[in-house]
């Protein structure tokens, strides 16, 4: 009998299916089958009761696959944008997309898509979704795509150029744009990622006064909800302003110093386990490279490197630092350069210089006449990436030791890249293409 | 196919997309609107939840979401109403049961709704950035049913009402009480706004006329028992039917009106304030005023400044209390019992608060030091304690009333002169041989070199090692002299190094014949075993026992000083000696020989000599006789010990002449070394550093200080710098 009762049959489209109430307890009581289920709506059934739902059979055998197993297994004639519309009126797309993919490990990654980019010229920047979607900036527009991949309305700034974004949740964007001349506009905003609509524009003060100005680069700390852009105003208002996230209120300005550029920054990078922010400002925006660690508390640099001094005797073929980013777990900042050289600042000590490891010069392989763009650098859970020309190199161990290499062969060198919701999307210069590379999920046995 | 396919092609106008009855969306509404009716009249039974979500899917997907969510906004404020209308009819108590049922009724409807609308709130509600379902219920209900003019303010006054009841005594249904104030809770800030803080202004008025009401009429025990029960009732409240973050809110209310605002009162209570219950111990009173006023700002430190104003007033009394210093071990036992208290009170009632035990202290150091006898007093005390014949007092006693001791010995200020005396009772109880133990002794003087260091106590250390000595002089003296000394009266002798002993020298008196030659024996075996020494008899500091017979053939043995000795050994081939005669024949000093003279001859029970005439007091021409007649029901009979007595006025006056005088080169010496390093200061800053280097064995005196620098200025240690006449500069 108590076996009997924890069954359940379902007529879904004229198919019959029958399960276990434990199977369907998995859907979760916030979805439909919870609530077809729950007792409130079962008050005179009958025991033996078969629920009808009026929907496709063949997907509904999938997703009831997808809650046995918690793996999904899409057959190859079943369309995907089908059996994710099916998943969403049940209310299991949240599941779909966990099992979609795996474990994000850049030694494991596949290309899983490649989406071509309909916007004319150069990519700005690409960046990942927590939930693995993603945004593309390109001059004035964003392009804005979920984790199915379906292009959202572009999120357009009427013009102002677009100098980075960000997202502070799944469906909030945040978008720093360049001030025209005289126009009083440029700035920051928050978008909806779904429809493009702007939520809310953030204001700069100084002493008491709105002023316009330009926003560069981002960071986010989401431990302390906090939002960190380089920002330079009309009047010498260069520097670091900080948001709080969720009342879009500026909570904190911090200005320039000498001997350290923040409001022109290329990278802001927050690092949660020190609670400082490192700002880097590169060649070629500035002939001297500044690397700095700014702790809000003290109200001060507590860290920095720079190049100034090194290239007194500056000539072409120097070791120029390119683009950084710190990686915390061995307390450095790895920095590459020209030559697609990675090198190595030790977070520890106030007056090191950079250790280069030539190393990777070995992956050289620039064709002569191809149009390059800058290298970029990410860290992702103890790997380090690294774009240079069409490919990216995957970096692991204490020695940094290259493990994998991810290269697709068209669309150009890629100019931005970016690790997040457990995918990563690396933007072609040329074809305006981007590629998705994910983690397969584990292996059966 | 073919035929199909060569079929020329025409391009037909877009068409839109198939039109949908546009009656439909209203006809789905109207099912959905009769489901949500259905089950506000708890008549869901016969609903299908496939087809309601169904439908209420198909909406949204037909671009209805808009329809959709006005219209459960419009459908369930009209039922709200009328629930409101329902809770507004209720009659007395039964309002609260009635809001109560209908908030259950909502919830319950309020998911079954929300699990309709499920596919909207996923995909409508966040793109048009609506408010989700469950919270449009939850601020629907706040806005028609708790904000309705006709409940709001009647919701608040029964809350309060029944809290006010609770207080009062009666009972109260808290099972309702925590659902409602739970649904406060549920609705977010509504909890704080619409009840808490009218409630905590509430609470504030009503302790204040609590406290107030009994003030008057209770004392500060039973006042202070009443404000714990009081707190103890509101937490308890609290948690039973209150947010938790209320909790502190209202305690501090309640702290504020009933303590905080009253302190003062409280603890100058007549009669029953603070300085009774320190008086009559009332451990348990204290206790509580302790943990009620730690609560409160400045509350410690109001009890503190009482409690060490008593200590400070009470201990003045006791030090310059004439009746307590003529006995001085009455006196310390006074200061310790007085410890004691306190020490019990702050660990049993004031949870060992260091502030507490701190402000004991200073108050001790304060008034011990207001006596400057305080010293000899202690050493004293201890001198009682380490004499022998103090009956019923193990070791382990002993060590107990030591520590205690040494406490007071840190309050002292002046430790040098309790030195000096504990060295003057050290000789004594050594030399007479009446030391407890050697033990008990030993480590009296480990916890004076732990308290201040090896140079206090290296001379006291120096008397142990002499008397130590002594004992194996003497025996290899008596091995030596075995065979000659034969039946001779038997010698002990303690070899003292002269320094480590608070002896002055005193002539030595003519010893009878029969020690004489025992006494010249010793000293040629001393020398002749140590050379290069001087011995002196220290003739006013030794003891005899001798024998003697009286009339009726009746003997005892007499236990008397060297002095009494020589005197009553003169009696031997007399019968009558004259004062000038026993003067002439021992030297005695005549202060000294007037005393022993008269402890031998007018003391009751010892008179073994007589004398003429019979007075008190002894004069120049007075004649003794030996007294035949003399009894006593004991064969030992102890005369005139020489005891450690409280110092007389002149001699004090003199030891404390001798303290001031080893002071100088200890001042002179703490200066010397603290120029040696400084090389120049200024006079300010010497007589500070001077001050703090000295301060564990005395409080110099500034004035002392200015003198001992100029008479080093004179030998030329320092000079004054020829610029600043200020500055001092140290000649190496």
């Amino acid at each position: 009998m108590a076996g009997r009762k924890c069954r359940v049959r379902f007529n879904v489209g004229g198919k019959i299916f029958e399960t276990t109430a434990t199977t369907l307890a998995n859907a979760g009581r916030n979805s439909m089958l919870g609530a077809l289920l729950d007792e409130s709506w079962n008050v005179r059934q009958p025991e033996e009761a078969e629920y009808f739902i009026d929907r496709n059979p063949a997907c509904f055998a999938v997703l009831l696959d997808l809650l046995r197993t918690g793996e999904l297994h899409i057959p190859p004639n079943m369309p995907e944008k089908l059996l994710f519309r099916e998943a969403l009126f049940y209310g299991l797309l949240d599941k779909v997309r966990a099992a979609r993919w795996g474990a994000f490990d850049g030694n494991r990654l596949h290309l899983a898509s490649s989406v071509s980019g309909r916007a004319p010229g150069d990519g700005t920047a690409i960046r990942a979704g927590p939930e693995g979607g993603c945004c593309v900036a390109h001059g004035s527009m964003v392009h804005v795509y979920d984790w199915m991949l379906e292009a959202h309305p572009p999120i357009s700034l009427d013009f102002q150029q677009v100098n980075d974004v960000g997202y502070i949740d799944a469906g909030s964007i945040v978008i720093t744009a360049r001030e025209r001349l005289g126009k009083g506009d440029g700035g920051m905003g928050v978008f909806s990622a779904s429809t493009g609509e702007l939520r809310h524009r953030f204001r700069v003060t100084h002493y008491d006064q709105v002023k316009s100005f330009t926003a560069g680069a981002l960071s986010f700390s989401n431990a302390d909800r906090k939002i960190f852009t380089s920002c330079k105003g009309r009047c010498n208002e260069y520097g670091i302003a900080v948001w709080d996230q969720d009342t879009g209120e500026q909570v904190d300005f911090f200005y320039e110093q000498l001997d350290c550029s923040l409001g022109d920054a290329d990278k802001l990078q927050w690092l949660d386990a020190d609670k400082c922010l490192m700002v880097a400002t590169l060649f070629p925006r500035r002939d001297t490279s500044f690397i700095g660690l700014l702790d809000f508390r003290a109200k001060g640099v507590v860290w920095s490197w720079s190049d100034a001094n090194a290239s007194v005797s500056a000539s072409l073929d120097e070791k120029r630092v390119l683009h950084a980013t710190a990686v915390e777990e061995t307390r450095s900042i790895c920095v590459v350069n020209q030559y697609d050289d990675l090198g190595f600042i030790d977070l520890r000590s106030h007056a090191g210089g950079v250790r280069w490891s030539s190393r990777s010069k070995l992956m050289n392989r620039k064709a002569p006449n191809e149009e390059s763009c800058y290298p970029k650098l990410a860290t992702h859970d103890g790997q380090l990436f690294c774009s240079m020309n069409d490919g990216i190199s995957v970096f692991c161990g204490p020695e940094w030791v290259l493990t994998s290499t991810l290269r697709r062969s068209f669309g150009g060198s890629i100019c931005d890249f970016s690790i997040g919701g457990d995918r990563l999307f690396a933007l072609h210069s040329e074809e305006n293409v981007f590629d998705v590379w994910e983690t397969p999920s584990s292996p059966i046995i | 196919m073919s035929a199909q396919k060569r079929r020329t092609f025409k391009i037909e106008a877009f068409k839109h997309r198939v039109e949908i009855d546009p009656k439909y969306a209203e006809r789905t509404w109207k099912v959905l609107e009769h489901a949500i009716h259905e089950i506000y009249n708890h008549n869901a039974s016969g609903l299908s939840f496939e087809e309601l979500y169904r439908n209420a899917y198909n909406m949204v997907l037909h671009k209805y979401g808009e329809k959709l969510y006005s219209g459960l906004v419009t459908t369930m404020t009209g039922h709200l109403k009328e629930i409101a209308k329902s809770i507004e009819d209720a009659q007395g108590s039964l309002f609260l049961e009635e809001l109560d049922r209908k908030w259950g009724e909502h919830n319950k409807a309020l998911q079954m709704i929300r699990d309709i609308m499920m596919y909207m709130d996923r995909t409508f509600v966040p793109s048009s950035g609506r408010t989700p379902v469950h919270d449009l219920g939850l601020n629907l209900w706040r806005d028609n049913i708790i904000h309705s003019s006709k409940i709001q303010s009647r919701l608040l006054d029964t809350l309060l009402d029944l809290i006010h009841r609770e207080r009062k005594g009666e009972v109260i249904n808290r099972g309702l009480m925590r659902n409602i104030t739970k649904m406060l809770m549920d609705l977010g800030p509504v909890y704080q706004e619409d009840f808490e803080k009218p409630f905590l202004e509430v609470s504030a008025s009503f302790y204040s006329g609590e406290s107030q009401q009994l003030i008057e009429c209770c004392d500060c025990g039973e006042y202070l028992r009443k404000a714990e029960k009081r707190l103890s009732e509101e937490t308890e409240r609290v948690s039973h039917y209150l947010d938790s973050a209320s909790e502190v809110k209202i305690t501090s209310v309640v702290e504020g009106e009933m303590i905080a605002n009253h302190m003062q009162r409280l603890v100058h209570m007549e009669n029953s304030g603070l300085v009774n219950m320190l008086v009559d111990d009332k451990y348990e009173d204290l206790a509580r005023m302790y943990s009620l006023f730690r609560r409160v700002t400045d509350g410690l430190s109001t009890i503190r400044d009482v409690m060490t104003a008593h200590l400070r007033e009470t201990g003045r009394q006791l030090v310059s209390d004439p009746e307590k210093l003529k006995d001085p071990v009455d006196f310390v036992q006074h200061l310790l019992d007085e410890k004691d208290k306190y020490d019990m009170i702050i660990s049993k009632s004031f949870n060992n608060d260091k502030t507490f035990q701190n402000a004991l202290n200073s108050s001790f150091e304060y008034f011990i030091n207001l006596n400057n006898r305080s010293p000899e007093f202690i050493s004293l005390y201890v001198d009682d304690k380490l004499r022998k014949g103090l009956k019923g007092v193990t070791e382990e006693d002993v060590e107990v009333v030591l520590d205690k001791v040494m406490m007071l010995f840190r309050y002292l200020q002046e430790k040098d002169v309790f030195e000096k005396y504990y060295k003057q009772h050290l000789a004594k109880r050594l030399l007479s041989g009446k030391t407890v133990s050697d033990d008990v002794e030993r480590s009296m003087i480990v916890k004076l070199k732990t308290e201040c260091g090896y140079q206090f106590t290296s001379k006291l250390e120096g008397m142990f090692t002499d008397m130590k000595t002594s004992v194996d002089t003497l025996q290899g003296f008596y091995a030596s002299q075995h065979a000659e000394i034969g039946d001779g009266p038997t010698l002990a002798v303690q070899v003292l190094t002269t320094g480590s002993w608070p002896t002055q020298p005193s002539p030595p008196c003519n010893l009878p014949p029969e020690i004489i030659g025992i006494c010249e024996k010793f000293r040629t075996y001393y020398l002749g075993t140590h050379t290069g020494r001087r011995l002196t008899w220290q003739t006013n500091m030794g003891t005899a026992d001798i024998k003697a017979t009286f009339g009726k053939g009746q003997k005892h043995e007499l236990n008397v000083s060297t002095y009494q000795m020589c005197i009553l050994m003169l009696f031997n081939s007399a019968e009558r000696l004259s004062y000038k005669e026993i003067e002439q024949a021992t030297e005695i000093p005549a202060s000294d020989l007037k005393r022993c003279l008269q402890s031998i001859a007018c003391v009751k029970g010892k008179n073994v000599l007589r004398k003429e005439p019979m007075s008190k007091d002894i004069a120049e021409d007075d004649a003794f006789y030996f007294n035949d007649k003399f009894t006593s029901k004991f064969i030992k009979v102890k005369i005139g010990t020489v005891a450690a007595q409280k110092e007389s006025e002149p001699e004090k006056q003199e030891t404390r002449q001798r303290v001031e005088e080893d002071r100088k080169p200890q001042i002179e010496a703490a200066i010397v070394r603290i120029m040696k390093s400084r090389r120049v200061l200024d006079h300010n800053t010497i007589v500070t550093e001077v001050t703090s280097q000295l301060q564990s064995r005395f409080l110099p005196n500034p004035v002392v200080i200015k003198k001992r620098i100029e008479s080093l200025i004179e030998r030329e240690f320092l000079e004054r710098d020829k610029a600043d006449r200020k500055l001092y500069r140290y000649l190496a």
